[in-house]
């Protein structure tokens, strides 16, 4: 039995349900001439019954085919979505990365960095003395008074990991943020991870790449059609998903 | 039950980067709004300068007002009116516009809200420094009822904060709240003592100066500044008032910002 302490995310029988109607009545003028003639609301199971836990400092994966709820489990893990039914509980404070967001396009570089690492819980003047170390790593140093919106989506992967990872984030997620980085950029984010680990920060893996959740993660997650298939040994829940794949491959 | 809040104030402060983080974003909103363009500051600045030198054309220049220190008297109606419309309209997609603030975190909503009213505050605090130099040159001068005019700011912070909540969360079910918004406060600007006399307005709108929350707020700071037959303590009766409003107005925000804002990224 883990010890409840060193639980940094539980998921306990977790449901997500999107209620989608077919016309989008979304303002008083719609709703009201549609009062008595509202559309149908279609109920578009996301995620059913998924229920596991992770350890402080642990890394692990989540895979599965495209549609399969990864994304979305993630994002009800980081409490952007709120779950239909059951709960997710985390300890420490998290920071969530996916392809070029997380931080405002309107803003430079430095000042994306103060509010990303105050909101991680660092006062400005730790913010200072971590400031030229997060510059140097994402490699931004002449783009650092740039808004963001005119950085390539790599930079902006490079910026939003640097911070994180510097700021010390309690838990990442990382959103398939392999997909972007160049292979230097990718060599040292898995540097970082493996630092994470061994400092005792949690990390959830999303990634297409086999290669990197064998290495990195100690347990993977396979979902597929929002359903939790297999939880546990990484070499398993692979071997898994590639039959799935390979069960899946259309006729020639 | 004062000593626990007060300690959980106390440790909200020391022991938290909250403040520190509110003041933060509060700035760079500042900045985006203000240091953009080249004009800079001075857009703070022009907006109520040319509503002023407007209605002082239509209603000193034209049709001969006879209200007394007309100019001062209009120009902090304006600004008090500005701050309350620039607070609320300019935060109505406040969810939309700031979601990677509390997407990619787990910044707490009410932070980014805190943010953007006390940036406005800024705005408003430019605007009360061209008040007080046009004083000097119409002949107002202040005592010490000023300090009067604190709790008349909180006030509008509060009367501010609470419809920013209301809207902004209404606008995750209404996307056309901000076109009602703006016949609302269309209707509620020539509802408001701003342009009258105040003789004419209480006469010809009775019970509005405790009907409008932000009537009470305008007559309220011209007492304070201007005085009104040479008298400047505030209509404590009207104060009370508008403090319950704001704090009911507050609750209802801060209630539909609890049930209606964890599922904001959702509908959006």
């Amino acid at each position: 039995m883990e010890q409840s302490e060193d639980i940094t995310i539980e998921v306990f029988k977790l449901h997500k349900t999107f209620n989608i109607r077919d016309d989008n009545y979304n303002t008083i003028k719609q709703r009201f001439f549609h009062l008595f003639n509202p559309s149908p609301i279609r109920h578009l199971k996301a995620l059913q019954n998924i229920h596991f836990s992770v350890k402080k400092g642990e890394c692990i994966g989540i895979i599965g085919r495209n549609g399969s709820g990864k994304s979305t489990l993630v994002k009800c893990m980081a409490q952007v979505f709120q779950p239909s039914q059951g709960y997710i509980k985390l300890k420490g404070t998290m920071m969530l990365m996916n392809l070029g967001v997380g931080m405002s396009h309107e803003l430079t570089a430095r000042e994306n960095i103060y509010i990303s690492g105050s909101a991680l819980g660092m006062k400005i003047s730790e913010i200072d003395k971590i400031f030229d170390q997060i510059i140097a790593f994402a490699e931004l140093e002449e783009f650092v008074n740039t808004k963001i919106k005119y950085y390539s989506t790599g930079m902006i992967q490079r910026l939003t990991f640097a911070t994180a990872s510097h700021a010390g984030a309690d838990i990442m997620f990382l959103d398939e943020i392999f997909a972007v980085g160049d292979q230097k950029f990718i060599e040292k984010a898995v540097k970082v991870i493996e630092k994470s680990w061994l400092e005792g920060r949690t990390t959830v893996i999303v990634s297409h790449s086999m290669a990197i959740i064998e290495k990195y993660c100690v347990k993977v997650a396979y979902l597929k059609k929002g359903e939790l298939i297999y939880y546990g040994d990484p070499r398993t829940a692979i071997d898994l998903y590639t039959n799935d794949l390979s069960n899946h491959v259309p006729a020639e | 039950m004062a000593q626990s809040l007060t300690d959980y104030a106390k440790n909200w402060f020391k022991h938290t980067n909250k403040a520190e983080r509110i003041w933060l974003m509060a700035k760079i909103e500042f900045k985006l709004r203000y240091y953009e363009n080249k004009m800079g500051l001075l857009w703070a600045l022009m907006k109520p300068i040319s509503d002023m030198l407007i209605y002082f054309f239509a209603f000193q220049v034209i049709l001969v007002s006879d209200i007394p220190h007309f100019v001062p008297y209009l120009f902090i109606a304006i600004i008090i009116w500005n701050y309350f419309l620039e607070s609320t309209m300019g935060t109505i997609q406040i969810l939309q516009v700031k979601r990677y603030l509390y997407e990619y975190t787990n910044m707490d909503k009410l932070e980014i809200y805190l943010s953007v009213i006390i940036s406005n505050f800024i705005g408003f605090l430019f605007n009360l420094v061209i008040f007080f130099i046009m004083c000097q040159f119409t002949g107002v001068y202040f005592d010490y009822h000023i300090i009067y005019a604190i709790p008349l700011f909180l006030n509008l912070i509060i009367l501010s904060l609470a419809f920013s909540l209301i809207l902004s969360t209404l606008y995750l079910l209404a996307k056309d709240i901000s076109q009602i918004w703006t016949i609302i406060v269309g209707l509620g600007f020539w509802l408001s003592p701003i342009i009258y006399a105040m003789d004419l307005y209480r006469s010809r709108l009775p019970h509005f100066d405790y009907l409008n929350p932000i009537a009470g707020l305008i007559i309220n700071a011209r007492t304070v500044f201007i005085g009104v037959n040479g008298m400047h303590n505030p209509d404590w009766r009207l104060m009370g008032f508008d403090f319950i409003y704001a704090g009911f107005f507050l609750l209802i925000g801060i209630s539909m910002l609890k049930n209606l804002g964890p599922n904001a990224s959702e509908n959006l």
